[in-house]
């Protein structure tokens, strides 16, 4: 009796598998020129961000300029070499403790920063001037930060900064913006947040157009003020947009860009200004230790991605949608 | 519907394999031709090739305003048709920005795409290649082709051939271009801000100190409005060549040449046994007003110290001996008499004596100026030495760095070349064009009492005058470093660029520190790059000269 019972379960997967094969037949033939768009992108993927992923072995082997990454004799210690160099590397904890406080303090500052830029635009009447605004706010995301540095150069050095100008004219003391380390740290938050905030804010507005109108209307009728609505329907309205963009930053807590940091560093403030893509630059690429420093960068991924696992995992459990 | 699939799968297995397998074929073809290589001698006829050869030579890429293509120009097509008609060979120049030369070209030896004919200025960086494998070792091939490479070996000589032949393993990485002239570096100051002033030209460092001052106390007078943009004594985020003069001056004259190579790796002598009091005077100045005090702002390749010296507003400095006069109508003094009037000019001044009372300045030997070596990509070895011979045969290197007479030189009465501003592709990009003359830096016009002459005249529209007296300032109480025939040292593979970084952070922080804090900064960021591998350094070089010399502290 088993034995019909098996013999009935397999013939009815193998007819479900067949009329899913004959489905799917279907389905690539109708949309078959979706697939075709979708080649092009996927090609790119592999050869540009699949493909190099071979060279995270040179962080286990001692990296040679003459012969590809298979023929690398492995590095000592079973190939972590590297990474026992890389921990007992002064420069490297440096460089790994300032990335982490950058980061937590972009993200304790400025994290918040669009969200309430979206909240007020998104309060304004008058369509002419919130549209201005929006523009005005956008208008820094499309410079680089060379030129950024360039505008700080001309806003706050010591003695031409037009800002210390203004201050010592005033009778006061230049304010040494960039080039005391801890003021230092002031102004690249402060330019990060100036450069991003705006464009930052647009996903924001968006998910709080796409909340349904009535609410509000059924809120006022309640005798809710403006900002009862705001606290009651707007912020609820874009929570989980909140928390995806919160996961995702998490993700980036070691990560570390590279143009911001290596333009607005300088020797003077290099011991809070040092990050690990610009160690990473100093010491791999000028300095020809590869191997070195793919380790450091490999560390980094792993630590990005476990952040952004946990960051996921736990909004999940608190009920909230995550990112997958 | 499954074949089109499976076409595509294998596609994308084709495209992969193709991105595979570059490298390894490239590997491959690059040691059959070496080999090859081995026969080629008997290929020359007359010193040329039967077949036409092609290779391809690093340049610098300056980035100059108004500058001419540095791969493509007159001097270009000099030699490209010189090459072709004296060895058969084709000579293609791939340009290297010039300020990030050292990463530029790690991704071109890592891409296998290097020029056969490379250059730098740093003999760590191409040790470092050297042990991954990335040179050929030119021994085996100097002592072939030996014969057929006449200029090269009476132009460089012995000396420059073999300055870095490693003793023990018999391995030669590169070949030292040759140094024509040995001035090093000099301090230049405002001679107008001196003569309005009613002060002489200084001759030690207290009057060089009481100028400054007098410049700094009297802005007013001299600036005008731009009075708060003064700048006495400027010096940028490089401090230890910047001021080198002052720092040198403090090290003790009868140090050992034991001491002073321990010491040398670093070549801004940062632990030299004067730098620190040298850097407490500086620090000193610095809090007393006298220096420049956003320095720290501007890194490497900024011109906006620069523009302040043409606009006036720097009083001294201290810089290459030339400095103020080189690039022509685009030179520092030019643009000085433009903007500010016909009496402003920078006149060099000697003025940082030392212990002794002297005012010694160590200048390098012929060697350790630029480094030739070529890659193990490089096919054409013997086409790639007969290339560096041809660039050293004295009429080419005088043609290269004159050019044409009428285009960018006259010549005067008494036989002198002056050098004029010339246009277009006669534009020269370096000063006599030293980045085409790789084998010779400095002019070198095949006679040297001509060379002498000449030398004031090739700054034009610069005072020939002014010239002079920096040329005679240079060469007066040089001291000439010695080479050190040691094996190599292991502890500064890879260490030039970290180290370099830490040693300018603890010049540029001392530099600005409170003065009742300089000996704690100081020590701290000494601590540091000692820590980062300075001290590894320091002990193998000691152990490595001893090694070699005994008990001797001397070379001799």
């Amino acid at each position: 009796m088993i034995a019909a019972a098996k013999r009935l379960v397999t013939r009815g997967k193998s007819e479900g598998s067949d009329a899913k094969t004959a489905e799917w037949k279907v389905y690539l033939k109708r949309y078959w020129q979706l697939y075709v768009l979708l080649f092009l992108p996927m090609v790119y993927l592999l050869i540009f961000k699949y493909e190099p992923m071979k060279y995270v072995l040179i962080a286990f082997k001692k990296y040679s300029i003459v012969q590809n990454v298979w023929e690398m004799p492995w590095a000592g210690n079973n190939g972590m070499e590297y990474f026992i160099q890389a921990f007992h590397n002064r420069d490297f904890l440096n460089a790994l403790k300032n990335t982490i406080c950058l980061n937590l303090l972009d993200l304790i500052i400025g994290f918040p920063v669009p969200i309430i830029f979206a909240l007020i635009i998104n309060e304004l009447r008058f369509k002419k001037f919130k549209k201005t605004i929006q523009t005005i706010a956008y208008m820094p995301h499309f410079l680089s930060w060379v030129i950024i540095y360039g505008l700080a150069i001309q806003l706050f050095t010591p003695s031409t900064g037009l800002i210390n100008m203004v201050i010592t004219n005033l009778g006061g003391q230049a304010v040494p913006f960039l080039n005391d380390p801890h003021k230092w740290v002031g102004t690249y938050i402060f330019l990060g947040i100036w450069q991003s905030f705006g464009w930052n804010s647009i996903i924001y507005l968006a998910a709080i157009a796409g909340i349904s109108p009535e609410l509000y209307e059924a809120a006022s009728v309640d005798g809710a003020g403006r900002l009862r609505q705001m606290w009651h329907i707007t912020l609820p309205g874009i929570k989980s947009t909140i928390v995806v963009l919160l996961i995702m930053a998490l993700g980036n807590i070691i990560g570390s860009a590279f143009d911001r940091p290596f333009a607005l560093q300088n020797n003077l403030v290099m011991q809070n200004a040092e990050v690990i893509s610009t160690f990473v630059y100093k010491n791999g690429i000028k300095g020809l230790q590869f191997s070195l420093t793919t380790a450091v960068g490999l560390f980094q991924s792993v630590v990005g991605v476990i952040f952004l696992l946990t960051a996921n995992w736990l909004s999940r459990k608190l009920g909230e949608r995550g990112l997958f | 519907m499954k074949k089109r699939v499976v076409a595509l799968v294998m596609a994308c297995v084709v495209a992969f394999s193709m991105t595979g397998c570059g490298s390894s074929t490239s590997q491959a073809k690059g040691s059959e031709t070496k080999e090859a290589a081995g026969a080629a001698s008997s290929e020359l006829v007359d010193g040329k090739f039967a077949e036409t050869k092609h290779i391809t030579v690093e340049v610098y890429d300056r980035g100059n305003d108004g500058g001419s293509d540095p791969t493509n120009n007159i001097y270009t097509e000099y030699i490209k048709k010189g090459m072709l008609e004296d060895h058969n060979v084709e000579v293609e120049f791939v340009e290297v920005p010039r300020w990030t030369e050292t990463e530029e070209i790690n991704n071109l030896l890592a891409s296998g795409g290097a020029p056969d004919v490379c250059i730098t200025y740093s003999y760590p960086t191409i040790q470092t290649y050297a042990n991954m494998g990335g040179v050929l070792d030119l021994k085996p091939l100097v002592d072939q082709y030996g014969s057929e490479l006449k200029n090269l070996n009476s132009w460089l000589g012995d000396t420059n051939i073999y300055w870095d032949l490693n003793d023990e393993t018999g391995k030669l990485w590169a070949i030292e271009g040759k140094r024509a002239n040995s001035r090093r570096i000099l301090t230049f100051m405002r001679k107008d801000w001196l003569d309005q002033l009613g002060l002489k030209e200084p001759t030690n460092r207290e009057e060089f100190y009481t100028a400054i001052c007098a410049f700094r106390d009297n802005a007013d007078k001299l600036l005008g409005k731009d009075a708060d943009k003064m700048v006495p004594f400027s010096i940028s985020y490089d401090v230890g060549w910047r001021a080198a003069l002052l720092i040198e001056s403090m090290m003790d004259p009868a140090i050992t040449d034991k001491e002073f190579y321990i010491n040398g790796f670093d070549d801004r002598k940062l632990t030299q046994n004067g730098t620190k009091e040298a850097m407490r005077l500086l620090n000193k100045w610095y809090n007393e007003n006298l220096l420049w005090k956003d320095f720290a702002l501007y890194t490497a390749g900024d011109s906006t110290e620069d523009d302040m010296m043409k606009a006036g507003y720097v009083g001294a400095f201290q810089h290459n001996w030339d400095y103020p006069f080189r690039n022509g109508e685009d030179s520092i003094q030019a643009n000085l008499k433009r903007i500010v009037g016909e009496d402003a000019k920078y006149v060099a001044v000697d003025c940082f004596e030392n212990s002794e009372g002297k005012n010694l300045k160590y200048v390098d030997s012929t060697a350790g100026d630029r480094k030739i070596f070529f890659p193990s990509t490089n096919d054409e070895p013997l086409a790639s030495l007969l290339y560096l011979d041809w660039i050293s045969e004295p009429e080419h290197i005088k043609y290269l760095q004159i050019g044409d007479e009428g285009v960018t030189h006259n010549v005067l009465d008494d036989g002198a070349i002056e050098v004029v501003a010339a246009q277009g592709d006669a534009i020269m990009n370096s000063g006599n064009n030293i980045d085409y003359t790789i084998t010779c830096n400095g002019l070198n016009l095949a006679d040297d009492d001509l060379t002498l002459l000449s030398m004031s005249h090739s700054y034009q529209p610069s005072d020939p005058d002014d010239v002079q007296q920096a040329i005679d300032y240079a060469a007066a109480d040089n001291k000439v470093a010695k080479n050190v025939k040691v094996p190599e040292i292991i502890a500064e593979n890879g260490m030039g660029e970290a180290l370099a970084s830490k040693r300018d952070i603890a010049y540029d922080t001392a530099l600005v520190a409170k003065p009742e804090e300089f000996d704690k900064v100081w020590d701290d960021a000494i601590t540091d790059y000692l820590n980062a591998g300075g001290q590894a350094i320091m002990d193998e070089r000691k152990s490595a000269f001893e090694g070699k010399y005994g008990d001797s502290t001397s070379v001799e």
